[in-house]
């Protein structure tokens, strides 16, 4: 497959922004399911990540009472920013109220969206997103639209005022990788200017690799990380993979040949030498 | 001779029967929001509030009065992919 090089260098410090907050590290971390909050917060200090998603859900039970302060310490420590999400809402209007919520609760206008239409693929409803989108934007949010790779409702969600999006890469917490990397690219080099998210689905860090060769500008992980036999490397080792994948990227790869090119500018024959006169 | 025990969800004209994260709850009645969120130990930072699937601000809940068969349902802030 062809891979999307740049144009030109970007940024000198190759930092990114959304809105007025300008964000070097290109790798956002889920917080959920991880073996321990020790664990979480080792994992998050080995990302280097500058943003983790974060949730809110109904008190019916007092789990992950543990776990949340020490999101909040990480915070402190590493002055990284909360994404709270509308996991679980399967319509516009709860998701809206939802997001309400979050801001209340974590103070911050950033919302990543998450309306689902399907139970077994947890696959963004994109309808419903839609409106959800245009509603929070009105009601002053900075929507992280979770999306599908469809290229007519990205381009819906980017005309609703989302400042990115976050298409996904296969079915949450299903660690395949790039599913459908046809669509992703064409996702790419159709929104050129767009902030572009890989959210969901990769399962190891050579995905998040292809992910960024590919021209993505960060992703989002959330199970490989928390799921891996030890977290902490794991998150050390994504950490990695996005800075290569993006290098490699901005530093333009060549392009794919059918055939061979020596690479050793040798002699075509070595060992033969010019007959005397 | 044996006697049942008080139903304590029973609505009389001094209580107000609501349903609390989906759950049966009396409050006496004219109690706001805010101050059922302080009786069940929560400080008003540590929760959101949505009644009737309506989100409920923290500025509000002390203005909002609770009405029979209020569906009254507490957020709170937990890890998230």
């Amino acid at each position: 497959m062809p891979i999307q090089t740049p144009s030109s260098t970007p940024m000198r410090d190759d930092a990114w922004r959304v809105g007025d907050v300008t964000l070097t590290s290109r790798f956002l971390l889920g917080t959920a399911r991880y073996p321990s909050p020790q664990v979480l917060g080792q994992a998050i200090a080995a990302s280097g990540s500058q943003v983790l998603t974060v949730g809110i859900k109904r008190m019916m039970t007092p789990d992950d009472s543990e776990f949340v302060p020490t999101v909040r310490k990480a915070l402190i420590d590493t002055g990284a920013r909360l994404l709270p999400n509308t996991a679980g809402c399967y319509s516009a209007r709860e998701a809206v109220e939802l997001a309400q919520m979050a801001r209340e609760l974590y103070g911050t206008p950033w919302i990543k969206l998450e309306v689902l239409g399907d139970p077994q693929t947890l696959q963004p409803d994109s309808f419903e997103t839609q409106i959800a989108a245009e509603q929070l934007v009105r009601d002053g949010f900075v929507v992280f639209p979770y999306c599908t790779d469809d290229l007519i409702s990205c381009r819906r969600l980017l005309d609703a005022g989302c400042p990115l999006l976050m298409p996904w890469g296969a079915p949450i917490g299903s660690g395949q990788g790039l599913v459908n990397p046809f669509a992703l690219r064409i996702l790419r080099e159709r929104l050129p200017d767009a902030t572009l998210i890989v959210d969901a689905g990769l399962g190891t860090p050579s995905h998040a690799v292809r992910a960024m060769e590919m021209g993505f500008d960060a992703v989002l992980v959330n199970s490989a990380v928390a799921g891996a036999r030890d977290p902490v490397t794991m998150a050390r080792a994504f950490q990695w993979a996005v800075q290569a994948g993006r290098s490699g990227w901005r530093a333009g790869a060549i392009k794919p040949r059918d055939y061979a090119q020596a690479s050793t500018p040798a002699s075509a024959d070595p060992l033969r030498l010019n007959p005397k006169p | 001779m044996n006697t049942l025990p008080p139903d304590t969800t029973a609505e009389t004209s001094a209580s107000v029967c609501i349903r609390l994260d989906d759950q049966p709850h009396t409050v006496v009645a004219g109690t706001t929001l805010a101050e059922l969120v302080a009786a069940l130990g929560h400080s008003e930072a540590a929760v959101a509030t949505a009644v009737n699937t309506r989100f409920v601000a923290r500025g509000q809940r002390a203005t909002y009065a609770m009405q029979t068969d209020d569906q009254v349902l507490l957020f709170q802030a937990i890890v998230g992919g």
